[in-house]
This record gives structure tokens, C-alpha cells and sequence, in this order.
């Protein structure tokens, strides 16, 4: 630091300058809540004049908290704070290392004759009930004998006069992590519809994409829900390919990230793709019975290779008898088409000849298989963040040490006491003093106590 | 439900405890007083015992968890750190002339908990979002900053009650001696200023890890954050204006009224605006 001090020094050691800075950006940052940011600007647009929304864009209004005014903000108050800091730092340090002298002359100046008493014992002994009662309170107890007097002296709470500096460090440092979060981070997203394999994520700046060193596919995504239709978990099942083998399996949930080579993913939303997804059946007459998920248009081999059946339509409520699934079987003979219904027993007892009145609606109608629907979904997408944000840890650490540092700045203060023991016309004198920048109040109240405490422990040894 | 049923007798309890601090003003008997500490007491102790009731019905529907899981339990654990926090201070100050001023506040908040319109007071389950162990620990630290800075209000309205009866010098002077000094509100002003900037701060802390772990970004300017930054700074400033800049008194008691008015616009006014803590 340098020993002239200029003017920019000054104005930038102001703590009147800190207030007025954190005032505007309070209010700036109200600003922002009131102006849709970023995506949901889009929506106002269609609503003001074109003129004005591209002034408002132009002045970043629809990002400010990316904007150039918030940067020139938080930099200001960042020299500020540091500069404020700097200033203020020194003095401190030397009231942190400072110790008081037990012959302190201004210490018992004005001392109010509440803070005396008037034991009847001899020095000796009441300066030794003194010292044991400052130790178990009290730090570096220290003691000067003089002829007919003692002169006893003690600290506490030295850390407050540093807690502040604490707490401005956490807040350069949480400054600092978000820069670097900013500069360095990555924040990206990316949607798969399940069986789907990516292996690069959007940006959210700007409409590029970034390749990721690996990919992932989506096996599968669950939505659980309550009984009021709640949702009750939202759930996907990644797997991690690296060189095209899989490597990791896992399952992503909300509230519980997954890291995968330094990027963090996470269950962010979700959404009806296009399309349903059935669960088919299908039987072999004496044979296997093979269970598949499928979607229209999909396209699958018989399993005893006589041809192929491909889903034509997936419907929740076909003619009003419920989920139905519309396939083509394709052989070398023949094209069967027909309707697959998933209460195809029940629309039997309703209507018993139903196979005799529409072919169509025979589920086994293709010799030597039947076909039976066991349930239809919705088919799913599942949308993924995928983060890295090396200023994290940053910005962690500093809160740490903000909380650490307020609780040292609030819950305790500095203090040093002095006790002087001496004659006062013949009668011993016990005189108690304490000297706090921070909380004189509490200063007093603890002076007190003490004295309390030392008449009760002269008057009644233990 | 018996909680509920419990919880809107509370709201009588803490009215009647309100009432019996008035007396204690009006009349200058401090058995009115006491008598109100009691009741206010009994209404925590009671509340106390709906919330844990909740508590537990709501592992018996099998949906168990803590209740401060949406609006209405919100507004109930409020007005319970409310009372709480009050009445260690009245144990520790051995005054009882703040309760006239606290209590009609857990009142309103729980009467507006329990006859506002669109206050869902069912106990629900968890959307996935709020399935998190952060959940509690970010609602208690929050709302212990949010009691906090309430009693911090309390006082300086009575800052102001005082300042003006002082002024005025007919017969309304008897409980003028009942409150406590200028200077010594100022000094409560400060202290409980200083303890719910704590509180608020572990609040954003515990909501930033927890935003970390479900959004994927500790920081999004989601209006409730911001809101609760610019509750963080008006404290802040209010905190370095006293110890920096000596105020005292007077702009104190103005700074802890507009801090509660960012409080209030954190935990209610920004519901008017599109945010991702819809669901408090």
C-alpha cells in the first residue's frame, strides 16, 4: 500500500460510498425483477412497440444481470470494498495484536464509584481471587505489584476486531467465484427422447452446441404420481458411453445430479414427445411370448422368421373400446391388418361374435400368433442440464467464511479489562474498568457481573 | 383435520394474549402482563403440538415429511418463530412491553393462514423438487431471519409509539414507563436486526446448496433470490449505517420498518411475479 494517499483512494475508502453502491445496485437488481430476463422476454415483445423493445434490448435490459451496467457495478463495488478494506486493515491488525499493560493510566480515569468495593481482606489475597476469577474468563492474564497496589489487566474477543475483514474477504470471494463461473463455466442442456443417444448438449449463450468427450443415452424415463395427480418422481435411467462402450449406468433424479467427467447432469424437465408407446405381446401358438415396447411406424421381424409386422397407429380410446393398437403383418403370402384392443376380452362378453362381424378386430388373426396389448403410454422425453462450474468451490469456501465471519463480527466483540487493587483511606479498594470500541453496553453489564462475582468470591471462599 | 382445527385456536389464543398486553399498557398492572405471557406461552405450546401432529399424520398418510412444505404451513411456522423468538426475548429482557406490539402480528399471520382465500391447508405430498434434506433446514433458517426481522419491526414501531407519546404531554404518559428506553430499544433494534441477518444469510446459504443440487445453478435471479439479496443489502446497510456511521434511534427504527417491507415483498409479493418458488 502506499504511503501517499491519493484522492481516488479516498473516495474509494468511503464507507458512505459502499452504501450508496450497495443501494443501487439493490435497486438495480429490483429492476430486474420487474422486466421479464432472457427467455421470457420474448413473450413482451409481441406486447410494446418494436421501437421500444429493441431500445430495452439495447440496453440490456432484458439481461441485467449479465449486463454491462451490473459488471461496472459489482467492479466498483469490488474496488471498493477491497480499497475500504485496505484502508481500514492495518489499524485493526494493530488492535488485534495489541495487548493492555496492567498499569494502563487512563483505564480507572472517571471510573464511576459503582465499579469499586471494598473488601476486608489484604491485598495479597484479593489480588490472587482476582486472578483466578479473570483466568477462567478471560485471556493473557497479566499482573504488576507494586508496594501497596496490584494491577491486574486481561483480553477477550481479539478475532472481532478482524470478523469484518472476514466477512468483505467472503464477499470478494463470492464475487470471484462467480466470475470464474462466469468465464470458465459451462452451462448446457440437452433433450433425448428415450432409447436416444447424444453425445453434445446447447449452450445456453448464444444457439451453439458443444460436443461432450462422451455420450449418453436415455433408457428410459419414469414419471411416479401421486393419488391427487401430483407428480411424485421424475426419473431417468442414463447410461454413459465412452469410446462407444458403456461404462456407467446410473439413475437421475432431481435433487440428485449426476458428475460424469467434470460435467454435472440434472433432471431439469420433461415432456410429451409425439407418439405413444404401446406394450405389445405376442404369442406363438405352443411357442415363446415375446413382450416389446413399441411406437407407430415401428418395424420388427416375427420371431419364427415368417415375415415382418410393422405398428401402424397407437390410439388411447379406438371407437370408444378403449387403447387399441393398429398392426400390418407382411409375409411373403400375405397383408393382414388389424386392430390389437387391450379389453378385447371384455368387448368379447359384450359383443361374443365380434371376430365373425369384424375380421379386423381379431388380435389373432395371423396364424400362428396372437397378439395381445398389455397398456400404452405416453411417450416421454426427458430434458437434461448439464453444468460445470469450476467457480464453485469458490464460491462455497467464501460462504463459509461469510457466516464464520458475522458470527465473529456479531455474536462477540473485543474487551479489555483492568482490576486495580489499592488503599483508599485506609481501606483496601477493588476497582474493575473494561474499555470496548463496539459494545459499551454489554461491556458494562459484563463489569458488573464481574464485580458481583468477586465480591461473592472474597466473601465466601470456596 | 385436529391440527388445523388446533392451529385456528391458536389464532384466538394469540389475540387473547394481544388483548391481555393492551390491558397491561392501558392499566399499568403487570398481572395483565404476566397473564399474557402465560397465554401466549400456552398458544405456542399448543401450536407447537398441532405442528407435531401434522408432522406425524403426514408420515401416517405415508407422504411424511416436515410441515413447511407450502403456503399455509409456511405461514404457520412463521407466526410460531414469531411467538418464540418473542417470548425468549421477554425471558431474557424481563419486559413485557414488546408483546403489544409482536403479538397482533402472529395474529394476522395466522389469521390470514387461516381465512385468506386460495390457502391450501391440506397436508400434501412432496413434489420432487422439494424432496430434498435442504428443505428444512433452508425453511427454518429463513423463516428464524423472517421472525427475527418481525420483532425487528415490532420495535421500531414501538421506537415510534414512544417518541410520540413522550411529545405529547397529557394523561397517556402513565405507559410511557412500562416501555423501555430510547436507547435501549435502539439497542434491541440492532441486536435483533443483527440476529436475523444471520439467520437470512444462512437462509440464502442453505437455499443456494440446495439450488446447486435441484436446479443445477447455486445463483439464478429467480425473483425470490433477488428479492431476498435486496432484503440482505437493506440489512446490510442498515447494519454498517449503525456501526460505521453511528445512526441511531430514529433512522434505525425507519430502516428496520423498510427492511420488514422487503421482507414482506420477499415472502409474499413476489408470488405476483413469475418465479420457481411458486410453491411458497
Amino acid at each position: 500500500m502506499s504511503k501517499k494517499k491519493s484522492g481516488i483512494w479516498f473516495f474509494f475508502a468511503s464507507v458512505r460510498l459502499a452504501i450508496v453502491l450497495l443501494l443501487v445496485i439493490a435497486f438495480f437488481v429490483m429492476i430486474g425483477t420487474l422486466f421479464p430476463q432472457r427467455e421470457a422476454a420474448v413473450e413482451l415483445a409481441g406486447r410494446i412497440p418494436p421501437g421500444l423493445f429493441s431500445f430495452l434490448q439495447k440496453m440490456q435490459v432484458f439481461d441485467l444481470y449479465h449486463s454491462v451496467w451490473f459488471f461496472i457495478l459489482m467492479g466498483l463495488l469490488t474496488v471498493n470494498l477491497l480499497i475500504c478494506s485496505l484502508d481500514r486493515f492495518p489499524a485493526a491488525w494493530r488492535r488485534f495484536r495489541s495487548s493492555p499493560v496492567p498499569r494502563d493510566p487512563d483505564a480507572f480515569k472517571d471510573l464511576p464509584e459503582e465499579n469499586f468495593f471494598y473488601p476486608e481482606l489484604d491485598v495479597k489475597k484479593a489480588a490472587d481471587a482476582a486472578v483466578s476469577l479473570l483466568k477462567k474468563k478471560y485471556y493473557s492474564i497479566k499482573r504488576a505489584d507494586e508496594a501497596s497496589s496490584v494491577y491486574l489487566c486481561a483480553h477477550k474477543g481479539r478475532f472481532a476486531h478482524l470478523g469484518v475483514y472476514m466477512v468483505h474477504l467472503s464477499v470478494l470471494g463470492l464475487i470471484c467465484g462467480a466470475v470464474i463461473g462466469s468465464v470458465f463455466g459451462i452451462e448446457g442442456s440437452v433433450k433425448m427422447l428415450e432409447g436416444e443417444t447424444v453425445s453434445g448438449i446447447s449452450l445456453r449463450h448464444g444457439n451453439s452446441t458443444m460436443p461432450l468427450p462422451f455420450s449418453v443415452r436415455c433408457d428410459k424415463f419414469t414419471i411416479e404420481r401421486y393419488k391427487n395427480g401430483a407428480p411424485k418422481l421424475f426419473q431417468s435411467d442414463l447410461t454413459f458411453f465412452k469410446n462407444d462402450r458403456a461404462v456407467w449406468s446410473v439413475k437421475l433424479l432431481v435433487n440428485h445430479p449426476v458428475d460424469f467427467e467434470g460435467f454435472r447432469f440434472y433432471q431439469a424437465s420433461y415432456g410429451s414427445a409425439p407418439g405413444k408407446k404401446a406394450t405389445l405381446a405376442l404369442l406363438r401358438d405352443g411357442g415363446r411370448r415375446d413382450i416389446m415396447n413399441v411406437s407407430a411406424g415401428y418395424r420388427f421381424e416375427l420371431p419364427g422368421n415368417e415375415g415382418t409386422f410393422q405398428i401402424l397407429r397407437v390410439e388411447d380410446n379406438m371407437m370408444q373400446m378403449g387403447q387399441a393398437v393398429k398392426i400390418a403383418v407382411r409375409s411373403e403370402k400375405e397383408v393382414a391388418t388389424f386392430w390389437v384392443f387391450r379389453e378385447i376380452d371384455r368387448i368379447r362378453q359384450v359383443i361374443p361374435d365380434v371376430f365373425e362381424q369384424v375380421p379386423a378386430f381379431n388380435p389373432g388373426l395371423f396364424r400362428p400368433y396372437t397378439f395381445s396389448l398389455l397398456g400404452i403410454e405416453e411417450k416421454y422425453y426427458t430434458g437434461l442440464q448439464v453444468n460445470r462450474d469450476p467457480g464453485t468451490p469458490v464460491v462455497a469456501s467464501a460462504a463459509v467464511l461469510l457466516i464464520c465471519g458475522l458470527m465473529i463480527v456479531i455474536f462477540s466483540y473485543a474487551r479489555q479489562i483492568w482490576v486495580r487493587i489499592d488503599q483508599d483511606e485506609g481501606r483496601i479498594r477493588i476497582g474493575i474498568a473494561g474499555r470496548s470500541i463496539r459494545n459499551k453496553v454489554g461491556l458494562k453489564r459484563e463489569v458488573r457481573h464481574l464485580l458481583a462475582q468477586l465480591k461473592d468470591n472474597l466473601e465466601n471462599p470456596k | 383435520m385436529i391440527n388445523t382445527a388446533i392451529l385456528s385456536w391458536v389464532t384466538f389464543i394469540y389475540f387473547g394474549a394481544f388483548v391481555f398486553y393492551l390491558f397491561r399498557m392501558m392499566l399499568g398492572r403487570e398481572f395483565w402482563g404476566k397473564l399474557a405471557g402465560w397465554i401466549a406461552l400456552a398458544g405456542l405450546i399448543a401450536q407447537s403440538v398441532a405442528l407435531i401432529i401434522r408432522w406425524k399424520t403426514s408420515y401416517d398418510l405415508g407422504i411424511g415429511h416436515a410441515p413447511l412444505s407450502n403456503f399455509y404451513e409456511s405461514l404457520i411456522f412463521f407466526a410460531w418463530t414469531v411467538v418464540f423468538l418473542y417470548l425468549l426475548m421477554e425471558q431474557r429482557l424481563k419486559n413485557r412491553s414488546i408483546g403489544v406490539f409482536v403479538m397482533p402480528v402472529a395474529f394476522l399471520i395466522m389469521a390470514y393462514a387461516s381465512i385468506a382465500p386460495g390457502i391450501n391447508n391440506r397436508i400434501e405430498p412432496l413434489i420432487p423438487a422439494l424432496q430434498s434434506n435442504w428443505l428444512t433446514s433452508h425453511v427454518l433458517t429463513c423463516f428464524m431471519g423472517y421472525a427475527a426481522f418481525t420483532v425487528t419491526f415490532a420495535l421500531g414501531i414501538m421506537f415510534f409509539v414512544r417518541k410520540a407519546a413522550a411529545h405529547d404531554a397529557s394523561g397517556v404518559r402513565a405507559f410511557i414507563h412500562l416501555l423501555p428506553s430510547e436507547s435501549q430499544i435502539d439497542d434491541l433494534i440492532y441486536s435483533c436486526a443483527a440476529l436475523g441477518f444471520i439467520f437470512l444469510t444462512l437462509g440464502i446459504v442453505t437455499g443456494s446448496v440446495w439450488a446447486h443440487y435441484a436446479w443445477g445453478s447455486y445463483w439464478s435471479w429467480d425473483p425470490k433470490e433477488t428479492w431476498s439479496f435486496i432484503t440482505w443489502i437493506t440489512y446490510a446497510v442498515m447494519l454498517h449505517v449503525r456501526l460505521v456511521r453511528g445512526w441511531r434511534g430514529l433512522r434505525m427504527a425507519i430502516m428496520a420498518i423498510i427492511g420488514f417491507a422487503c421482507v414482506l415483498f420477499t415472502y409474499l409479493g413476489v408470488n405476483l411475479l413469475p418465479s420457481l418458488h411458486s410453491y411458497l
